[in-house]
């Protein structure tokens, strides 16, 4: 199948300094893709390259075989994206907004605006003027507006900036609904690995502008060693045998262990026989958190200049 | 290209600023009609003598013209002979009693208005979006960004035009109302190559405006290329408003001094001068001005097209 979207060797530098490094990367129909690294990583850069806001300095992307470079216009025709807030016409409504859009995509019909407020749950207030609304309605309207020429391509720059948990899940409800139904592939940046992992298929890290890694959620949640955090009462003289057999961690109110799924069950029970109290024991994708830790905290918690 | 359009329109008729713009432009108009109006009934301008007077007048012309010799005023004056003769000869009174014309006339001072809320909306229309970070939803579309542009500078011309349109049939409305239609034909007197000419005064008025709004034009042009270059509307408005006023006034003194001066804008954006009176330097033609005109008019969409279609967008 071909790539809906390619990255070859991707730099972009602006004056002297190198903001995004020879970055090569690509998207498979259907798929969501993640855009993880903490704050100035170069997620947003990427992103405006891609969708054309931005020049490229080297290298190529492609967007279904087309160049952003060359063929601008084709290429630009597959994206639906929201670049960092999605900032709209203050003064106009909701759905006049949407007007707007529709009119620069050819074959958005009536139906169909009225279709996509509905699934973004917009339609109480799309009559509104978009300065009264919300972050979250905002980010709500901004999905309507990439949505509406129904893209092979979307991209979310922060997608769940501003909206509430209910409206976070929704979200991730919907890319499920749009890349399993009707093939979209999408691509979504954050800064947190818990929501990523919920959403994505894979996720690049990206740190300084490079390309650390891709790693495969799914491959990562089925590996034999799953990270877990058990939570205990105090764990006396058990810190023993937990080290030695288990190589646990300790925390502060308990312990994380790298187990397989099916040992965790003798393990509780020997905490149990131990006279251990014991709270609960979640799954925890550590590894991959802690990849992302490790690399965050090289700038030691500074955004790296 | 259509549609582009069609949103621009819809952006700015959606401000109340353009309401308030429009209401002024009217208010305008209907300030001049009362005050004309008023005039009008204290004192009947309606003079039974304008025969003698006329020939008084060319009496007085010729007697200037043969003790002066000023290529400039020379011409001038033989226009205003030849126009005088030609009133005497066809019994046409150089001022008749106010009428729809004569308003439609005045009323172009409200055109300078129109001039600035043209300026107003050039400075606004590409660094708006930059300012309200919506640039980056409008470019993300499948159109080439010289189209955006490009849609945006139609829609600035339009707005000019829409303007000098309320205020030229607005105009004549209230003339109509306030003045009536002349009683007899009034035509307009033209002096083209030694010979008096009469013109249609509805048509001679729209040439007029039109004449009028070059210089609203190129500043307006100007306008528009430095929003899209700066992304700062305010930098925009400043510095075309600033040049709007005293551009021309400048110019105009500088003139006296420097023969490069009739390279400024200003110097040929008054294209009336080649028929009454004469241009700021002599060695000016009506060729010259509209080259100049030309060579502003394209430097600046190159500046502003070019810059614009290069530019990063991290608004
Ligand atoms: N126009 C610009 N000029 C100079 N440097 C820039 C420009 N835009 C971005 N940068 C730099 O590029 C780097 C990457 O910025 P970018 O916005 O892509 O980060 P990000 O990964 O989106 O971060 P965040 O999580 O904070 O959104 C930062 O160091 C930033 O300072
Ligand atoms: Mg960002």
């Amino acid at each position: 199948m071909e790539a809906v979207l390619k990255l070859e060797n991707v730099s972009k530098k602006i004056g002297k300094k190198t903001i995004i490094d020879n970055l090569s990367l690509s998207v498979q129909p259907g798929e969501v893709f993640g855009f993880l690294g903490p704050n100035g990583a170069g997620k947003t850069t990427t992103i405006r390259m891609i969708v054309g806001l931005m020049k490229i300095t080297q290298g190529d992307i492609a967007i279904c075989g087309k160049s952003i470079q060359k063929d601008f216009e084709e290429a630009v025709s597959h994206i639906g994206a929201i670049v960092e807030n999605p900032e709209m016409y203050k003064h106009l409504t909701g759905y006049q907004n949407l007007v707007q859009y529709a009119r620069m995509h050819k074959g958005v019909s009536k139906e169909r605006i009225n279709e996509v407020i509905q699934s973004v749950g917009l339609t109480n207030r799309i009559n509104e003027k978009v300065k009264t609304y919300s972050l979250g309605m905002r980010q709500r309207l901004g999905l309507a507006q990439c949505l509406l020429h129904e893209p092979k391509l979307l991209i979310l720059d922060e997608p769940t900036n501003g909206l509430d948990p209910a409206g976070i899940r929704e979200i991730r409800d919907q890319l499920r609904t749009l890349t399993k139904e009707k093939g979209m592939s999408v691509i979504v940046s954050s800064h947190l690995l818990s929501e990523m992992e919920m959403m994505c298929d894979r996720i690049a890290i990206i740190q300084n502008g490079r390309l650390v890694d891709v790693q495969n959620v799914k491959d990562f949640l089925d590996t034999d060693q799953l990270a877990f955090v058990v939570e205990t009462g105090p764990l006396d003289n058990s810190v023993t045998w937990l080290k030695e057999d288990w190589g646990v961690e300790i925390l502060e109110n308990g312990f994380s262990v790298l187990a397989r799924k099916e040992e965790i069950p003798a393990l509780l029970k020997r905490l149990i026989d131990s006279g251990v109290d014991l709270y609960g024991a979640k799954q925890v994708s550590k590894s991959l958190e802690d990849r992302f830790l490790e690399i965050t905290d090289m700038a030691g918690g500074q955004i790296n200049g | 290209m259509v549609n582009l359009i069609i949103n621009e329109w819809v952006k700015h008729f959606r401000k109340a600023g353009t309401y308030v713009m429009i209401g002024l432009i009217l208010l305008v108009v209907i300030g001049v009609g009362a005050l004309e109006k008023y005039e009008e009934i204290k004192n009947p301008t309606f003079n039974p003598d304008w025969k003698e007077e006329l020939q008084q007048q060319i009496a007085d012309d010729k007697k200037f013209l043969e003790e002066n010799k000023n290529d400039n005023i020379d011409s001038m004056t033989e226009r205003n002979i030849a126009i005088n003769e030609y009133r005497l000869e066809n019994n046409l009174p150089p001022s008749p009693e106010k009428n729809i014309w004569s308003f439609v006339y005045d009323a172009n001072m409200a055109v300078e208005l129109a001039g600035l809320f043209t300026i107003i909306i050039a400075a606004g229309i590409v660094a708006s979006e930059f300012s309200g970070g919506t640039i980056k939803l409008l470019l993300v579309r499948p159109i080439s960004r010289s189209k955006i542009l490009l849609s945006k500078y139609i829609t600035v011309v339009l707005y000019g035009v829409f303007y000098l349109a309320i205020i030229y049939v607005f105009s004549c409305i209230l003339g109509a109302i306030l003045f009536g239609m002349p009683n007899s034909d009034v035509p307009h007197l033209a002096y083209v190559d030694g010979q008096v000419v009469e013109r249609n005064m509805g048509i001679y008025l729209i040439g007029l405006y039109l004449l009028n709004s070059i210089n609203l034009l190129m500043i307006a042009t100007m306008a528009f290329m430095i929003s899209a270059v700066f992304r700062n509307s305010s930098l925009a408005l400043g510095i075309s408003l600033f040049l709007f006023f005293i551009g021309s006034s400048v110019t105009y003194i500088l003139s006296s001094y420097f023969d490069w001066v009739k390279y400024i804008l200003f110097a040929n954006t008054d294209l009336s001068v080649y028929t009454d009176g004469g241009p700021m330097v002599d060695s000016m033609t009506l060729g010259f001005s509209i080259t100049m005109l030309i060579i502003y008019f394209i430097a600046f969409h190159a500046l502003a097209f070019g810059i614009f279609k290069k530019r990063d967008v991290s608004a």
